[in-house]
């Protein structure tokens, strides 16, 4: 089983962030794209390490200093959670190449392994990226025992297998659930979606306490964050304090458990990995169909028709891109049943910051459109709207169509509960309804321009298009940081109105859309 | 019916593709048209049907340049590739009915089409599964219906009768016949090479990207001999002579 685990791992890292084709790829363009994304990506990292060795000093500052390696630790986890678990189950129990696999004298465990091994490395990055600035931080300010440095080299290595075996077990479990069930993907995505926002609410209320005990305990900072971390994440406090403390036993010991939940589940896994693969890749077939009477659309509902069933067939596609509609929701019922005053609490600016709320409903609607991955999942099927006697300007619209229709629901609700809740005037109204809607619109359109320029057609999985590729990282988060950016001039100039800044901001973005819009239009299909 | 003007057509990054491919398909013609793998048969198909662009020449579909007109050259045509990946998030009546949208066809004929052709090829009761259960021939011939279902002038085919059962592959050569004799044609790539020979008019050899032959089939292949030992001959030696 070693040797077999051995010769898996190897294939399975070959192509890591796409270096076996990067090396074998006779197309000059392919290679420089590949080039320019990797300088885009260390330049993500540099600004990463810059960021986290920044809090970190913060944190010195401040006398956090020893809840920093908790800290670190704690959110190098979550950050490895959500970041695996919407797509462990289709890595894990990929259907590419299944059939190949079946039929080698191959143990499942060594199957499940190798690809666990393969998440792992990919994940190893988090780990170096977020605690080794952090951790360089602490130990130039505070000059830690030798201890410290052996314990912090060893823990990062092992840091990433307990969020890692959690995301697994829930990626696991959910595909387990939904492997023998027709519409698996829907139900795939609503467990997903409902499991984050259960994290989400339930975080929020874990770390309230009453107003008492927060006044004794605002007072030892340490004590209070050690506490509110370990209460979420009770690894990060023992590996942290083990870290402080030098303490190789409690470090042996954080080790020990990691490998063998990590053991355990992989163990689980293996047991049932053929069962649930049959169970995913079979399909439900009635073979009683008989020709009725058939309904005539035109090519436009037709092409946004099935841009839908494509959607919802996909569940990494749903979760990885309803959360921000949802989250959306979610804040405006945080807004409903808490006040505004509660929730710009977490915004500590002087200025009117119930006036920012419509950047902060499309702040958060607006995250991962569709659009920014919607060309790149036609992959092989994208020969079928090529051969089509339809323009390219229809073909795109019905994905903009799709993607917009997708968040309306989720915008009319999250409209409808902040009306209830900030009783605004006539002006704050027409923000509140224009400024979320054009982001939205703007964010949907730039996703898909985005995706126009930086399509990936050949791939093995949905998650590398969805949540790895640069059009989903750029178009993505194009509309977010946008109206995060957009609310700077209202807060840097309150001698300008306010009101004034809107209209130019809602007639600058519109413009741009179009612009955008007509940009696309024009794109020739054949040469993608 | 068809005619393609010295079109070249190579892939970034590789020398591969087509150079200055010229030939005619007129109504009423069954064109196979054969090469080794990778001599640039499919790709000079997509380019006909709209899928890739050429650097040079033109192609012309009822006297319509596909690149000024692309929308009205893919009106009068229909293409099945090799591989049919379909899509298979939808049923196999759902993508018929997406494709007869798209080419306007109304309700009431694509009702008789589609419960003509599918009973045809015996795929009537599979109609309301998913594609993503639908065997590799099921598919082909969803794809056929398909194209059949919009009634193209002419028809573009990829090794089409790779994966069909033998039933299937008759009903083809029938519905073949069928369109030729209402003014339409085929133009078709094919590695059965006495299947080209029985049911083509004409043919073309493609090799390396380059034609080597085209025109009749009783004027490429001559008496005594088949289609087959010709082929080999011009492959070997670069023409017929």
């Amino acid at each position: 089983m070693g040797t077999q685990i051995k010769l898996l791992t190897k294939w399975q890292l070959i192509n890591l962030f796409g270096i076996n084709v990067l090396f074998h790829t006779s197309d000059k363009k392919a290679r420089q794209k590949a080039l320019s994304l990797s300088i885009v990506g260390l330049f993500v990292v540099i600004v990463m390490l810059i960021y986290v060795g920044g809090f970190s000093y913060g944190f010195i500052r401040l006398g956090l200093g020893d809840v920093l390696p908790v800290y670190l630790i704690a959110v190098t986890s979550l950050v490895i959670f959500f970041f695996t678990m919407f797509k462990t189950g289709s890595v894990i129990f990929q259907k590419n190449g299944y059939d190949n696999i079946s039929a080698l004298p191959l143990y499942q465990g060594a199957v499940v392994i190798s690809r666990f091994i393969r998440m792992y490395f990919e994940n190893l990055l988090f780990s170096f990226a977020i605690m080794l600035p952090g951790i360089a931080v602490y130990a130039y300010f505070l000059k830690p025992s030798i201890s410290f440095y052996s314990i912090a080299v060893i823990e990062i290595l092992f840091i990433p297998l307990v969020p890692l075996t959690a995301a697994t077990l829930f990626g696991a479990l959910i595909t387990a659930i939904t492997s023998r069930m027709r519409h698996k993907s829907l139900l795939g995505a609503g467990l997903s979606v409902a499991l984050v926002v259960v994290i989400m609410v339930g975080s929020t209320s874990l770390g309230s306490y009453d107003e008492a005990a927060l006044n004794t305990m605002i007072h030892s900072m340490t004590d209070f964050m050690t506490q509110a971390i370990g209460g979420i994440y009770p690894p990060a406090m023992w590996m942290g304090t083990a870290m402080l403390q030098g303490d190789f036993l409690l470090c042996l010991l954080c080790i020990a458990g990691s490998v063998l939940a990590f053991l355990a589940v992989i163990a689980l896994v293996s047991v049932k990995f053929h069962a649930i693969c049959r169970g995913l890749f079979g399909t439900y077939a009635k073979h009683n169909y008989q020709v009725g009477a058939l309904k005539q659309n035109s090519a436009l509902l037709s092409l946004c028709t099935r841009e839908f069933k494509r959607y919802f067939a996909s569940s990494v596609y749903v979760t990885n891109t309803i959360i921000g509609p949802v989250m959306g929701v979610l804040l405006s019922i945080g807004i409903l049943v808490s006040g505004e005053e509660k929730i710009m609490e977490f915004i500590p600016l002087q200025t009117n910051v119930a006036g920012l709320i419509p950047f902060l409903l499309a702040c958060v609607c607006s995250m991962m459109p569709p659009t920014c991955s919607s060309i790149s999942l036609e992959g092989k099927e994208w020969w079928i709207v090529k051969s089509l006697p339809v323009s390219t300007q229809t073909i795109l619209d019905s994905k903009v169509l799709m993607s917009l229709l997708l968040i309306l629901p989720f915008y009319t609700v999250s409209e409808v509960l902040l009306m209830i809740a900030l009783q605004p005037g006539f002006l704050e109204t027409i923000w509140l309804l224009l400024i979320p809607a054009i982001i939205i619109l703007f964010s949907c359109v730039f996703g898909m321009t985005i995706n126009l320029k930086l399509p990936v057609f050949t791939w093995e999985n949905e998650v590398s298009v969805v949540k790895q590729s640069a059009s989903a990282l750029i178009g993505g988060l194009g509309g977010f940081l946008l109206a995060g950016v957009l609310v700077v001039p209202i807060i840097l100039y309150p001698e300008v109105p306010a009101d004034l800044l809107k209209l130019l901001i809602c007639v600058l973005l519109l413009t741009a859309t179009v612009m955008m819009h007509r940009s696309y239009s024009r794109v020739n299909l054949q040469e993608l | 019916m068809l005619t393609i003007q010295k079109v070249t057509k190579h892939y970034k990054g590789s020398s591969k593709g087509i150079t200055d491919i010229s030939l005619t398909i007129e109504a009423g013609d069954i064109y196979g048209f054969i090469g080794h793998n990778g001599a640039g048969k499919t790709t000079m198909l997509k380019c006909v049907a709209g899928i890739h662009g050429f650097e040079k020449g033109e192609i012309f579909i009822d006297g319509i340049s596909v690149r000024e007109n692309p929308i009205l050259c893919k009106q009068k045509i229909a293409y099945i590739p090799d591989n049919p990946d379909l899509y298979e998030y939808l049923t196999g009546i759902q993508y018929l009915n997406f494709i007869a949208d798209i080419f306007a066809v109304s309700a009431r004929d694509r009702e008789g089409k589609i419960k003509k052709y599918a009973d045809d090829f015996e795929i009537t009761s599979a109609l309301g599964d998913l594609i993503s259960s639908y065997s590799h021939g099921m598919k082909q011939k969803l794809a056929i219906i398909s194209a059949l279902v919009h009634e193209p002038k002419l028809l573009i085919l990829d090794e089409p009768f790779v994966g069909l059962d033998p039933k299937a592959s008759v009903m083809l050569k029938e519905i073949m016949r069928s369109i030729c004799e209402n003014g339409g044609a085929i133009f078709f790539s094919t590695h059965v090479l006495d299947v080209a020979e029985r049911i083509c008019n004409k043919v073309a050899i493609i090799k390396e990207g380059a034609l080597v032959a085209a025109g009749r089939m009783d004027e490429i292949v001559q008496s005594g001999q088949t289609l087959e030992s010709t082929f080999m001959e011009v492959v070997k030696n670069g023409n017929t002579d």
